[in-house]
């Protein structure tokens, strides 16, 4: 899925006008501050794909430059296929399908109650260290709008993790009773 | 809803409910007292022969003379004034907690006809028990108190009834009364399941009207003496127009004076904000501003008692410059009768009436203190919390009972007493001759020789204003701070105790 | 420095037991939160640490002094000057126009009327409600009120500051905005702050969470010293 996101934000990037790869880098980790950064390689190797597919075309090159500085454009095609990935509608958790869960039920499939217990506790505080630390980088009065809708993007998704931890913990026993009846 | 149902939500709240119940009946039965008295005042037969036939059977010129018995019943009626206001005092004991729970039930469904029914139901059965058994205690009374002396006259009417008609109006009449204003004051609550939450701020303090209706109280009172000459003769007009002038010009300077509470507690409020500088003044203050009526619910007893003493005073100094007028005249005349004392001892038994409404007045004022103060007891939970010391608290209660009250009662002091002067305006005898002698005994007694000692003395005509009975009003005006200072002080206990912290717990 | 103490802090209702010897330091210009579920004895620890209650057993130290034998009056005094107190709502007092309730501190401490109201309008204006400042509290939102609230707990300069589920009848935004203006201006002037509350996200505002279960310090609760999973995060 990841991979399919990143040619998609290229595509959006690349709505803008054309730029070239080097571009296209910063301006996905500006508008995306709290995304793994993207690596070179990952862009030419996407945009070579999307090229391939016709749905963006190189638009020139600044001899000036050297020869990776190619600058890409959209194509027709190109914009047709990011307005139908942007008027889909994502499918709301089809799975639920998580390290966290899955960790957690191998823990009592292969161990006994506190082994799933210890987990969970370091589980829940590596949770509250990184929630707190992202709370910090929210708070900064220096922090741009991207940075704290992305902060928050994190803190609603970890605090929900931490509700799910806690109510766990304290059904964690009875859970063991009913895959080890 | 069944009745079971009905019954067991009624009966469903707390101690400050229980309180609020035994006090509504204790003012029905303390209602049922008075009016019964009243009436059995007024049931007394006149014996036949002409207006001024006296009932010989009673020992008390009061009841004996029919020309007295109206003002005793009158009286008699006044003191139920008092006792209805601690009445609506008692109705409003804890109701907040009640209105909540009321609030409640509408939320869970019920209709706002059946949680009126619920209040209703409580109020008038409460009424209705403290009224019979008010019955029973004047019906009681009657029995042990029907002692006749050796001349074989009594002390008082235990010999006649009321009609049962009558009974039966102030028995049943009484809660029906109680109910409808529970039913009126629960309006909000029936309104909105929401109960009264956030109240729209006050954006201006009570206008001045207070001022208007005393005029007219005052106005009325005066016209009396006016009307009673125009229409001398006139029996018709005159027996319903100077009651109504008296009715009229009672409540209308009652209600006058209970509202002008309203805005003198929103002006006190108003110049202790602007010149206040200690946070007690402040908070208090801030309440007179915010709920300027509630010095009128609080006082309104207080003040009706003191008005009707002020008037009492005035009549009494009418009375004193009347007999000094006229035991002048008999001096001029050449014979002292003494004072008079007939009017004078009446107007004892006035006073103390008034004393008994000022007394009853007076709890009246405790329990609206109490629930004041009962009614804010999470906000000052809260400020304890945060540091505010508890004497502060208790000097800001203070400040909010007592300056809007001494004020008032000085207010209520000159309208009793323009009142009562309306009424009376001045004292004056009328001229006469005598034929007095001037010799010995047996000179006088010849009827040859006495013509030569008797000469005709003249009388002229005099009118004197009375005195402001400044003394009286004084005594009366400080009866009243005194009764104020003390619930206050009785208050303020109470406040210590009652601001436990583990109300925060229920934050 | 540690600033507050408890040591074995005991205290029941009746003969329901709310804390059951609760052990804590709080350091000067440190954020502690307290979580852990309803009726864990959260609300009651911090009453005992503020001194508005007092323990049944145990210390509560003040500075290295014990402040849970001292008299009303002087723990009266302690909260008014030290200390700063602040609820989940209604704390307000509903006569008094906003900036009235924020200088009420300042006036109960001699301060004078003008002096207070200048005061006052500075901290309301730091938390974005001065134009509010002589609208009653029936009047404002529940975020403005909240505003208002942590106003008058601060404007003392208090050097704790103890906040029992500040954001608790805020939404989400709101909440995190008045969370944010307390945490930034406790830390500019170095007040300390017990957060009791039951949210983890807002038990991130603080430096420190302790964890309360059943009226004991719940010491398993945030264990960090597994490594993190491929080492990054």
């Amino acid at each position: 899925m990841g991979g399919v996101s990143t040619s998609h934000v290229l595509l959006g990037l690349l709505a803008a006008g054309s730029r070239h790869g080097y571009d296209l880098k910063r301006a996905h980790d500006e508008r995306l501050p709290r995304a793994r950064p993207l690596a070179f390689g990952q862009v030419y190797a996407t945009l070579g794909r999307l090229q391939r597919d016709g749905l963006v075309a190189a638009a020139g090159q600044d001899r000036a430059a050297g020869p990776d500085r190619t600058t890409y454009a959209l194509t027709d095609p190109g914009r047709a296929a990011l307005d139908e990935w942007l008027s889909t509608v994502e499918p709301p958790m089809p799975y639920v399908a998580s390290t966290l869960f899955t960790k957690v039920v191998v823990a009592l499939l292969v161990a006994d109650v506190d082994r799933a217990r210890s987990y969970l506790i370091a589980q829940r505080g590596a949770h509250s260290a990184r929630l707190r630390e992202l709370t910090a980088a929210k708070a900064d009065p220096a922090a741009t709008l991207s940075d704290v809708i992305a902060a928050d993007f994190a803190i609603d998704h970890l605090d929900a993790d931490l509700r799910w931890l806690r109510a766990t913990l304290d059904r964690v026993a009875d859970w063991h009773r009913e895959v080890h009846p | 809803m069944r009745p079971g149902t009905l019954v067991r939500l009624a009966l469903a709240g707390t101690r400050t409910d229980t309180a609020r119940v035994v006090l509504t009946a204790l003012s029905a039965l303390l209602a049922t007292l008075a009016g019964l008295a009243a009436l059995t005042v007024l049931a007394i037969d006149k014996p036949p022969g002409d207006a001024w036939t006296e009932s010989e059977q009673y020992r008390n010129a009061l009841l004996r003379e029919p020309g007295l018995r109206g003002g005793t019943a009158f009286a008699l009626l006044m003191l139920t004034i008092p006792v209805l206001a601690l009445a609506g005092q008692c109705a409003r004991l804890g109701a907040p907690a009640r209105d909540r729970r009321l609030a409640a039930l509408r939320l869970a469904g019920a209709t706002p006809g059946q949680v009126t029914r619920l209040a209703v139901l409580e109020t008038g059965v409460a009424a209705l028990l403290g009224t019979l058994a008010g019955l029973g205690l004047h019906l009681g009374g009657r029995e042990i108190l029907h002692r006749p002396d050796a001349q074989g006259r009594l002390a008082l009417p235990t010999d006649v009834l009321p009609s049962t008609g009558a009974i039966a109006a102030v028995v049943l009449g009484l809660p029906v009364l109680a109910a409808l204003a529970t039913a009126l004051m629960l309006r909000t609550v029936t309104a909105s399941p929401l109960g009264v939450s956030r109240r729209a701020p006050r954006e201006r303090g009570p206008r001045p009207w207070a001022g208007i209706l005393i005029g007219v109280g005052v106005a009325s009172f005066a016209a009396v003496r006016p009307v009673a000459y125009r229409f001398d003769g006139n029996d018709e007009v005159l027996g319903w127009l100077v009651p109504l002038l008296f009715v009229a010009g009672a409540l209308a300077a009652m209600i006058g004076v209970v509202i002008g509470t309203g805005w003198i507690s929103y002006t006190c409020g108003r110049l202790l904000r602007r010149y206040a500088r200690r946070p007690p003044a402040l908070l208090a203050a801030g309440r007179l501003m915010a709920d300027p009526w509630a010095g009128s619910r609080t006082f309104a007893a207080l003040l009706a008692a003191v008005i009707f003493g002020a008037g009492a005073a005035a009549l009494r100094a009418y009375f004193v410059t009347q007999d000094q007028l006229q035991r002048a005249q008999s001096q001029l005349a050449g014979a002292d009768g003494g004072a008079d004392p007939f009017y004078l001892s009446t107007m004892d038994l006035v006073d103390a009436a008034v004393a008994v409404a000022i007394l009853i007045a007076a709890g009246g004022l405790m329990v609206a203190l109490v629930e004041g103060i009962v009614a804010r007891r999470r906000a000052y939970a809260a400020l304890v919390a945060t540091g505010v010391p508890r004497g502060t608290l208790s000097r800001s209660v203070a400040w909010q009972a007592l300056t809007p009250a001494v004020p008032a009662i000085l207010l209520a002091l000159a309208v009793g007493e323009l009142l009562g002067r309306g009424l009376f305006p001045r004292a004056a005898t009328g001229g006469s001759s005598a034929q007095v002698c001037n010799a010995t005994a047996a000179l006088c007694d010849d009827p040859a020789t006495r013509e030569r000692y008797t000469r005709i003395v003249e009388t002229p005509g005099a009118e004197r204003v009375p005195d402001v009975p400044l003394e009286h009003l004084a005594w009366l005006g400080a009866g009243a701070t005194v009764a104020v200072l003390v619930t206050v002080g009785v208050g303020l206990l109470f406040l210590r105790v009652s601001i436990a912290l583990d109300e925060l717990r229920t934050a | 420095m540690t600033q507050l103490q408890a040591r074995g802090v005991v205290r029941a209702y009746g003969p329901t037991p709310a804390l059951r010897g609760v052990t804590l330091d709080v350091a000067e210009g440190e954020i502690v939160a307290v979580t852990g579920p309803s009726g864990c004895g959260k609300s009651t620890l911090l009453h005992c640490l503020a001194g508005i209650l007092r323990p049944d057993a145990g210390e509560v130290t003040w500075r290295g002094h014990r402040i849970d034998t001292w008299s009303e009056a002087a723990r009266s005094r302690l909260r008014r000057t030290e200390f700063g107190v602040l609820f989940q709502f209604g704390q307000l007092v509903a006569e008094l126009t906003a900036a009235e309730n924020v200088s009420l501190p300042l006036l109960l401490a001699g301060t004078g009327r003008r002096e207070a109201r200048t005061a006052a309008l500075t901290w309301l204006e730091r938390f974005g409600v001065a134009e509010l400042a002589d609208v009653r509290p029936g009047e404002l939102s529940g975020g403005q009120q909240q505003r208002c609230a942590t106003a008058r707990a601060l404007v003392t300069e208090p050097r704790v500051l103890f906040a029992d589920e500040p954001t608790g009848a805020l939404d989400t935004l709101t909440g995190e905005q008045v969370l944010t203006q307390l945490v930034r201006l406790a830390r500019e002037q170095h007040t300390s702050v017990v957060l009791i509350t039951h949210e983890p996200r807002i038990a991130a505002y603080a430096d420190r969470e302790i964890m309360l279960r059943d009226g004991l310090v719940d010491h398993t609760g945030l264990g960090l010293d597994v490594p993190l999973a491929g080492g990054a995060r």
